[in-house]
């Protein structure tokens, strides 16, 4: 006799974003990137379907990175002090599918730059790639409300998407998203109570839940990736299981977490016993990035080419149903 | 040290002291009720008075704006008065004013209950009872003893197996009964098991037999005087708990009472109060103190502790362990209650460190241990309590939702007494349409059921407060402004109130409210799920505490305070610990019930539920992170935005 599989049913499915706009939408990105829309669990092709690969960005800095470890510099040396060029690197050499550009530079601690600055370096990275952008902000919330707004505009009608917004600080972005037709990035600290509320201050302040994206906060390897797991992981059955307020897809944090680690950046002097920096490092990337698909991650934001090609091929091979 | 003079104003009192003291010191002397909640510790900034002359050293604080500084404001417990002083204590700083008369506006409800009587409950069968005995005198063939003899006639009357007589009353009783004819009237007071003779009284005073019914509660007391021959409520009074100036809540003052002498002021502070009370309650009626033979309390365990001068300090620390739940009956005068001289006084029982006699006595007066069905009794106050169950379990828990729905931590907040804005209503943009004040004239602050209504109107009408509760300025409502700690919400200009000075909510008051309102509502959320019920499976939820008798059920609903369920499921029961221990005083059976209504109710500990932490957050929202859990607010919401 044949034994039936048992298979979960799903009421809902995660929210489509489409991030990136083509000729065709108004912009000038070479292809629009969409995301979302799984309707079933990671990567179980045989409970529902899951329309829409897991996408890499690559991390681009608009100053020179002051604390990444040799390992991590090394592919970059040549363009840290050109975002645009370092951003073409990454498209054109590593891969990557998205460019998510922080605005590390904008921080009062770390140079303090201006709107106009951080504007004009989103205009030059636009210009150098044709990939879908991320903007993200230095997390300083006034600051963030001085520079995202020029960022916006300056890249109005590209349909990026724009970070991050919080539960005591989204009115000006969701007004700037509006106003420039980009998308918005709502976060929040490893709290599925507060990803939903900043879900709907969001919502109630006019941006449609198609056009979020959550960053539920992310941990390293080693570094309390469990919660992270388990928090997403949550969301993420909450969203399949009819609760519209959860469905938006998932950004995670994947380089600048794992390499937080000094399992990742403790160079081969600092920790012989551990094998080589320069295998150490991305691998300990790649899992991260690799552990957090499997809670259902849709976008991961990386830094170190050979982890972008790890995670790149694994994701190939688990959207092999 | 030298003495100083200090004189204060507008009261035109002077006092003379040694320095250095502080004005609060000062004030106390001079018979200045301050408003110093935090007990003269410089936490509550209530405490405000302004030097009008002299030297002073006044500590740094964050309770006073500059605007206030520049005008002379000090904290009176954080000001030290080295030569003498003029010191005006503005209104707001005193603590005066009777609390409102919860019962009366239980009435306008339609709730307060009478369970003792005729077709009711209970029957009637007060704890003291008097009664007129004509006794056979003695002869040769029927010598037995004048007590034995009393005792053989009283339980002619009824079956009384456990009867016991104080010695003083013994040495008096021969010449009693030869001196009366052998006509007598007694006083049966009820001792636990056992019946005591309080008083043997010559001729009949049967007529004349009253108790006294109080709430000793953290921040009120209440005392009600009934006749014990009729069950009839003749009198009722109310005042604050004078403790209050040694801390505003119960963990504050158990940490006051860590000494003999500090235990020893607690308790007389509240014992003067209901001295006062019952002096008012026997004035009013025209009742002899002699004949109030019976007090009985209902208070929660604290409270218990303090009056009887039993030591506090392990209800506070792990594990929790009080001295007495159920303390025996006790003559009235050995805590220096005022009633006949060898009246007695009880407790209503307690369950457990956290929940008193006043929750059992809440359960009573509800019914909700005589239902089939399940129901819940939410106490909405500082110490709240949660109640679910029916006539086969009772559980309970407590919801610490901390002093805001009382005044506390809200900068223009206020108890529930003349001058407090209670009600309020707004037009779109957030504009203030009317408001009205407990007392009439002009409002001195808010109260709790302000403060409700205000939270409900801002969600109903314009973006000025979103649902976390932050203001914001964004549609340029004339109402929010910046203040000194960020946005502010003016609910009445410095021009039309009481203290000249605007009455605000602050972004902060804001987020302390939220955060009580959640903690009542997820308490309640917990333990009926933790039951495996919800909400809409209950048949009755009752509303007690000196606040919920004015709350506007919807507008509770509408910030998330309380469940939504259909109104007419919602029932005020007005004060019910006293309501309860009123019961329980006229009827041995409600006490009976009571007894085991404390026995069987099982204590749940909420902080040790993983949920209860984990989605703590998720009821931090208006009315709650999960709409779905407020269809009809949803609906309401939506159609209007």
């Amino acid at each position: 006799m044949a034994i039936e599989e048992p298979l979960e049913k799903w009421s809902t499915a995660v929210a489509t974003v489409r991030v990136g706009a083509t000729a065709a939408d108004g912009g000038t990105r070479g292809r629009e990137i969409v995301l979302g829309g799984e309707m079933t669990l990671p990567f179980l092709h045989f409970e529902g379907a899951t329309p829409n690969k897991p996408v890499v960005a690559m991390e681009v800095l608009d100053i020179a990175p002051q604390d990444w470890p040799d390992v991590l510099m090394k592919p970059f040396a040549d363009v840290v002090d050109d975002p645009a060029a370092w951003a073409a690197k990454c498209v054109n050499d590593y891969g990557a599918e998205m460019i998510c550009l922080k605005l590390e530079g904008t921080h009062p601690d770390s140079g303090d730059k201006g709107p106009d600055d951080a504007a004009k370096v989103v205009k030059a990275v636009l210009e150098a790639v044709d990939v879908p952008l991320i903007i993200w902000g230095c997390d300083v919330d006034e600051k963030d409300n001085q520079v995202l707004p020029a960022c916006s505009q300056a890249a109005a009608g590209e349909r990026c998407l724009l970070g991050t917004a919080k539960e005591d600080n989204y009115r000006t972005l969701v007004a700037s998203c509006m106003a420039d037709g980009h998308n918005l990035i709502a976060e929040s600290p490893l709290d599925i109570n507060i990803a939903k509320q900043v879900n709907i201050l969001v919502s109630e302040a006019g941006l449609p839940l198609d056009r979020v994206v959550m960053y539920p906060t992310t941990g390293g390897l080693g570094y309390g990736i469990e919660y992270a797991y388990s928090i997403q992981e949550r969301g993420r059955l909450a969203a399949l299981t009819g609760d519209k307020m959860m469905s938006p897809p998932v950004v995670c944090q994947i380089g600048q977490e794992a390499w937080r680690a000094k399992e990742a950046k403790a160079s081969d002097e600092e920790a012989p016993q551990w094998g080589a920096a320069e295998k150490r490092g991305p691998m300990w990337e790649a899992m991260t990035a690799i552990m957090l698909l499997q809670a259902g991650a849709d976008i991961l934001i990386m830094r170190h080419p050979n982890a972008v090609a790890l995670v790149k091929k694994a994701i190939d091979e688990l959207m092999r149903s | 040290m030298a003495r100083i003079t200090v004189h204060f104003e507008p009261d035109g009192k002077t006092v003379e002291l040694e320095s250095p003291a502080t004005a609060l010191r000062a004030a106390e002397l001079a018979g200045i009720s301050m408003n110093a909640v935090c007990g003269g510790e410089g936490m509550c900034g209530r405490c405000k008075v302004i030097i009008r002359s002299g030297e002073v050293r006044a500590e740094p604080t964050a309770h006073l704006s500059r605007e206030e500084i520049r005008n002379g404001y000090v904290l009176a417990c954080r000001c030290y008065l080295d030569g003498d002083a003029t010191i005006e204590v503005p209104p707001e700083s005193r603590l005066e004013g009777a609390p409102r008369l919860t019962d009366e506006d239980a009435l306008r409800f339609g709730s307060t209950r009478v369970l003792v009587g005729e077709h009711r409950p209970y029957p009637h069968d007060p704890l003291s009872r008097k009664v007129l005995l004509t006794l056979p005198p003695p002869t040769l063939d029927d010598n037995l003893a004048d007590q034995e003899r009393l005792f053989r006639e009283l339980r002619r009357e009824r079956e009384i197996p456990v009867m016991q007589m104080g010695l003083a009353q013994l040495r008096q009783l021969a010449a009693l009964l030869r001196q009366n004819d052998w006509r007598v009237t007694a006083t049966l007071g009820r001792r636990g098991g056992t019946v005591e003779v309080v008083e043997v009284e010559g001729g009949d005073t049967s007529g004349r037999n009253y108790g006294v019914a109080i709430d000793v509660g953290t921040t009120t007391v209440v005392a009600h005087l009934v006749d014990l021959n009729t069950s009839e409520t003749i009198a009722r009074q109310a005042t604050y708990n004078s403790q209050i100036q040694y801390g505003e809540d119960i963990i504050t003052r158990i940490m006051y009472a860590n000494t003999q002498e500090k235990l020893d002021r607690l308790s007389a502070c509240v014992v003067d109060d209901i001295n006062n009370l019952i002096a008012g309650l026997v004035g009013s009626a025209g009742v002899s103190l002699h004949d109030v033979t019976f007090a009985l309390c209902a208070g929660n365990t604290t409270m218990m502790h303090l009056l009887l001068r039993l030591e506090p300090s392990a209800i506070r620390t792990e594990p929790y362990v009080p001295t007495a739940l159920a303390p025996p009956v006790i003559r009235a005068a050995e805590v220096g209650v005022k009633i006949n001289p060898r009246g007695l006084l009880g407790w209503v029982p307690a369950v457990a460190c956290y929940v008193g006699g006043d929750v059992v006595a809440g359960v009573l007066v509800s019914g909700m241990a005589r239902s089939e069905k399940p129901c819940m009794l939410m106490d909405v106050g500082t110490n709240g309590e949660i109640v679910l169950g029916n006539k086969d379990w009772l559980v309970c828990c407590s919801a610490s939702a901390g002093p805001a729905f009382e005044g506390g931590g809200i900068s223009c907040g206020m108890r529930a007494t003349r001058g407090a804005i209670e009600r309020l209503t707004m037009t779109d943009g957030c504009r203030i349409a009317s408001y009205s004040v407990i007392g009439g004239g002009r409002p001195a602050g808010i109260c709790g059921s302000g403060l409700v209504d205000l939270v409900a109107e801002m969600l109903r009408h314009g973006d000025c407060l979103d649902r976390t509760g932050k203001l914001s300025m964004s549609n340029g409502s004339s109402h929010v402004r910046e203040g000194e700690d960020g946005l502010e919400f003016v609910v009445a200009p410095a021009d039309q109130t009481a203290t000249g000075r605007d009455i605000v909510i602050t972004q902060a008051d804001l987020q302390n409210f939220i955060r009580s309102k959640g903690a009542i509502y997820h308490a309640a959320e917990c333990l009926v799920e933790r039951f495996g019920l919800g909400f809409q499976d209950l048949d009755r939820i009752y509303i007690s505490g000196g606040f919920g008798n004015y709350l506007n059920i919807r507008e509770a609903i509408i910030i998330g305070l309380l469940p939504d369920c259909p109104e007419e499921r919602f029932q005020f029961i007005g004060n019910g610990s006293v309501q309860g221990a009123k019961t329980m005083l006229l009827s041995q059976p409600a006490l009976e019930d009571g007894e085991a209504i404390a026995s069987r109710m099982t204590y749940i500990e909420l902080s040790t539920d993983p949920r209860f932490m984990n989605d703590y957050t998720s009821a931090l929202f208006l009315p709650h992170t999960d709409i779905e859990k407020f269809p009809s607010v949803w609906k309401e919401l939506n159609r209007q935005g």
